[in-house]
């Protein structure tokens, strides 16, 4: 396969069986200039292919804008894993790869026989990483999850959004983005670990377990610092996004503020001008504030409808309070920030068109890190991998397609 | 068995708050040896949150398995000694705001000086070249900037609030060691470190990067849809029995539709054509929520939760931080453990969250009091005599437990 770019990664091929649970993990890896070959089944691929929306609200395999955002930079083929032919591809491409990640339901790869104890045989270096919804052992081994279901059992949802009414999910697939960051780091620790040791290994990550760890992990230490011995147990964990992290409206929108210190307060009432009513000493006070944030919402809203959200975010960070607008998507879209990062790339997509894509969120200074290309077309790199790289004819490659192997 | 996969690795960590904090305990706790920066003259901001610095929740656990090394960097002789100990590490990390490493003369440009192959992160609120390269910005901030927040709400809600949490950090932390480990390796094999310029706000896009396209390709400005999802009915987080207790509860296909019917009991209105098949439910979703919700509010959430979980249907209660000690699942994994820490005593923190089948990870400790290695770091690492030691900590460029 031709390199393009000196990416950190680039030496290395991983192998995606990953479904939403894990396509930001091999995203991460693709980024850094990994090859990474996605192996989807031939009928109809990657079930994220399935995820609405999609480009220009079709219902199609190229274009679901999930799949599309998270298989930037990967290659695709097709195979099918339970037929023989299939099989015995997928060991000749293990041979040759550093990593798989998979994301079956616990015993599924055992029952192709393509479990890790097979795979090690066929390659003792193999890394191998499988991420569960819920862990590959344990009483919850076999329960199902989703996106709302891991937020609810994050820890996170019980303290979103305004009390009494159902604590609200988080946008996008955080837990599983959570879960493949993390077993990215896992993957990254055992090939640094196989330099040394030249073995590889697997390693088993849960979505459950990770969720908190990336979206709340101060939950459970908190509550356990409020513990006195024979002591009540702690209050519960209230609704306080709104009141922590004040959200207050102005001209054109709404702006968020984050005042925990004294001196951040004092900027805030300066930014403000400096209102009588705000410079009342109970107000310095931020548990206070916590606790009366209902009427200090009605006394800023005064002040802070006087201006735009801009003029907030500069004024907050000429008198040191953070203050922010909250943007929406397009606001974002078309920010200083972006323009200036350049954090959206065009890139051009056989199915859909041209489009502006969200880049790494990070810039490196020796290893180049962007989205290069767009992601695959179902079985797009068919040829690439099986003839070019295991060696097989093009007429091998018609009759694995007439028995629907690829 | 072999040993920690970052053995012999040197971090030095001028974090703050939640990021480089978080960052440094997971490389501490793959073995590398992680000095956190820190002083009386300049807090992590985490330590002043409560009375007593050695005694905060959020801090005790963001830096464990770190030393902590007392020095003053207002003064030259703290600044000689960082710089030594940036001389045999491998990794500096720091998210102070934008502006204050170069002002302390540590930024890239000054560490690669005195240590060409040093791996350098940095992680700001948005990044080097960005008009706001230099605000400061907490987590809840960068949710808001990115749209993240925006799209986190109820349809009807008159704006957003998010939660109690500082969603992107512990996203950024984890990116944050994924790039050095990278990083790392990349070093192995060429000896070259290098600079990572890390942008939180971008952290926080990395998880809504759908959203984006949506408007580049169909130029449309996504609304938040809280519970609801627009492929899915039921989908949502019904109210339960008790105080504030509800499950979320999603039915994705039809099978699972018809194993939900049957785990509620096949009520009559489950057979009412208006809840047939998925397009039917979302046209009539109110009502199908109403519904779900008459059977939920009866039960309490661990009910609904593993009366739908036995039928095959994905639901998960909204766990407060007594449900996640007593869940059965993170039980048998060890997703806890308790560490006694000299000030704050035994308390519960989370646990490595994977599981390698050929790495053994050194076991966890608690996190350092301010100073509390510094002396052994002076004369461990910097072979410096007690006399000397003792001179510099009168003369306050040393802080010691």
């Amino acid at each position: 396969m031709p390199k393009e770019e000196e990416g950190a990664l680039s030496i290395y091929r991983v192998l995606d069986l990953a479904d939403i649970k894990g396509t930001y993990c091999t995203k991460l890896l693709a980024d850094q200039g990994a090859e990474v070959i996605k192996i989807e089944r031939p009928k109809g691929g990657c079930p994220t292919r399935n995820i609405p929306p999609f480009a220009g609200d079709v219902p199609h395999i190229e274009k679901s804008l999930y799949f599309l955002y998270r298989n930037a930079n990967k290659y695709g083929i097709t195979l099918d894993l339970e037929l023989p032919d299939g099989k015995y591809l997928f060991k000749k491409l293990v041979k040759t790869a550093d990593v798989l990640v998979e994301t079956y339901p616990p015993g599924y790869m055992t029952s192709l026989g393509l479990h890790y104890e097979v795979l090690k045989e066929v390659n003792p270096k193999l890394i191998m990483a499988s991420i569960t919804e819920f862990g590959q052992s344990g009483p919850y081994r076999d329960w199902k999850g989703s996106s709302i279901v891991h937020s609810a059992l994050s820890t996170t949802m019980i303290s979103s959004g305004f009390a009494e009414e159902a604590p609200v999910n988080l946008p996008g697939t955080p837990s599983y983005d959570a879960a493949s960051i993390i077993a990215a780091i896992s993957i990254m620790a055992a090939l640094y670990q196989r330099a040394t040791t030249d073995v590889g290994q697997y390693c088993d990550v849960s979505v459950h377990e990770c969720s908190r760890l990336g979206l709340y992990p101060w939950m459970v230490t908190i509550y356990s610092y409020a513990l006195t011995p024979d002591g009540p147990p702690p209050a519960p964990e209230g609704r306080l996004g709104a009141s922590i992290y004040p959200v207050y409206p102005c001209k054109d929108g709404f702006i968020r503020v984050v005042a925990l210190t004294p001196r951040q307060w004092e900027g805030l009432v300066r930014v403000l001008g400096e209102p009588e009513v705000l410079r009342l000493s109970e107000w310095q006070d931020f548990i206070y504030r916590i606790a009366n944030a209902a009427d200090l919402y009605a006394l800023m809203m005064e002040f802070t409808t006087k201006y735009t959200m801009a003029e907030l975010f500069e004024a907050g960070h000429r008198e040191g309070i953070p203050i922010v607008p909250i943007y929406d998507i397009a606001d974002f879209v078309n920010s200083p920030h972006t323009k200036a990062r350049e954090y959206f790339v065009e890139m051009d997509h056989p199915v859909v068109g041209k489009f502006d894509y969200p880049g790494p969120p990070y810039k490196w200074t020796e290893t180049p890190c962007r989205t290069r290309r767009p992601a695959p077309c179902l079985g797009e790199h068919n040829e690439k991998i099986y003839c070019q790289e295991l060696g097989l004819s093009k007429d091998d490659l018609a009759a694995l397609r007439q028995t629907e192997a690829i | 068995m072999s040993k920690a996969p970052l053995e012999g690795i040197g971090v030095i960590s001028f974090g703050t708050g939640a990021v480089i904090p978080d960052f440094g305990k997971i490389l501490g706790e793959f073995g590398a040896d992680v000095i956190k920066i820190e002083s009386r003259e300049n807090l992590d901001f985490m330590r002043t949150i409560g009375p007593d610095m050695n005694n905060i929740h959020g801090f005790n656990e963001s830096n464990r398995s770190k030393r902590s090394f007392g020095v003053n960097l207002k003064t030259e002789k703290g600044k000689e000694l960082v710089k030594e100990l940036i001389k045999i590490a491998d990794i500096v990390g720091e998210n102070f705001r934008g502006g204050v490493m170069e002002s302390l003369g540590f930024d890239y440009e000054n560490v690669r000086q005195i240590k060409p192959e040093i791996i350098y992160i940095s992680s700001q609120g948005f990044g080097k070249g960005s008009p706001y390269s230099e605000y400061q910005a907490y987590g809840p901030m960068l949710a808001a900037a990115s749209g993240l927040l925006y799209l986190w709400a109820h349809p009807e809600d008159p704006y957003p609030v998010g939660a109690n949490v500082p969603i992107p950090d512990h996203i950024a932390s984890k990116q944050a060691v994924f790039a050095v480990l990278a990083a790392l390796d990349y070093r192995r094999r060429t000896g070259k470190g290098q600079f990572i310029d890390m942008s939180q706000v971008e952290v926080a896009a990395s998880l809504i990067g759908e959203y984006y396209l949506d408007y580049s390709i169909n130029k449309r400005v996504p609304k938040a849809v809280g519970n609801r999802n627009p492929y899915a009915a039921p989908h949502n987080c019904y109210r339960c029995r008790g105080d504030d207790q509800w499950c979320a509860i999603s039915v994705f296909t039809n099978d699972e539709w018809h194993r939900f019917c049957h785990a509620i009991g096949n009520p009559d209105w489950t057979k009412n054509p208006k809840f047939a098949d998925t397009v039917s439910r979302l046209r009539n979703v109110d009502e199908l929520d109403r519904l779900v919700e008459e059977w939920t509010i009866e039960r309490d959430p661990t009910e609904v939760m593993n009366t739908l979980q036995a039928a095959g249907v994905a639901a998960g209660m909204a766990q407060r931080a007594v449900d996640t000690i007593n869940d059965p699942q993170l039980k048998w994994m060890n997703a806890l453990i308790e560490l006694d820490h000299p000030v704050a005593g035994k308390r519960l923190y989370p646990n490595i969250p994977f599981r390698m089948s050929n790495t053994t990870l050194p076991p966890s400790r608690p996190a350092p009091l301010l100073g509390q290695h510094t002396e052994e770091i002076c004369r461990e690492l910097l072979r410096m005599s007690p006399e000397e030691i003792q001179r510099l900590k009168e003369e306050k460029v040393l802080d010691t437990a």
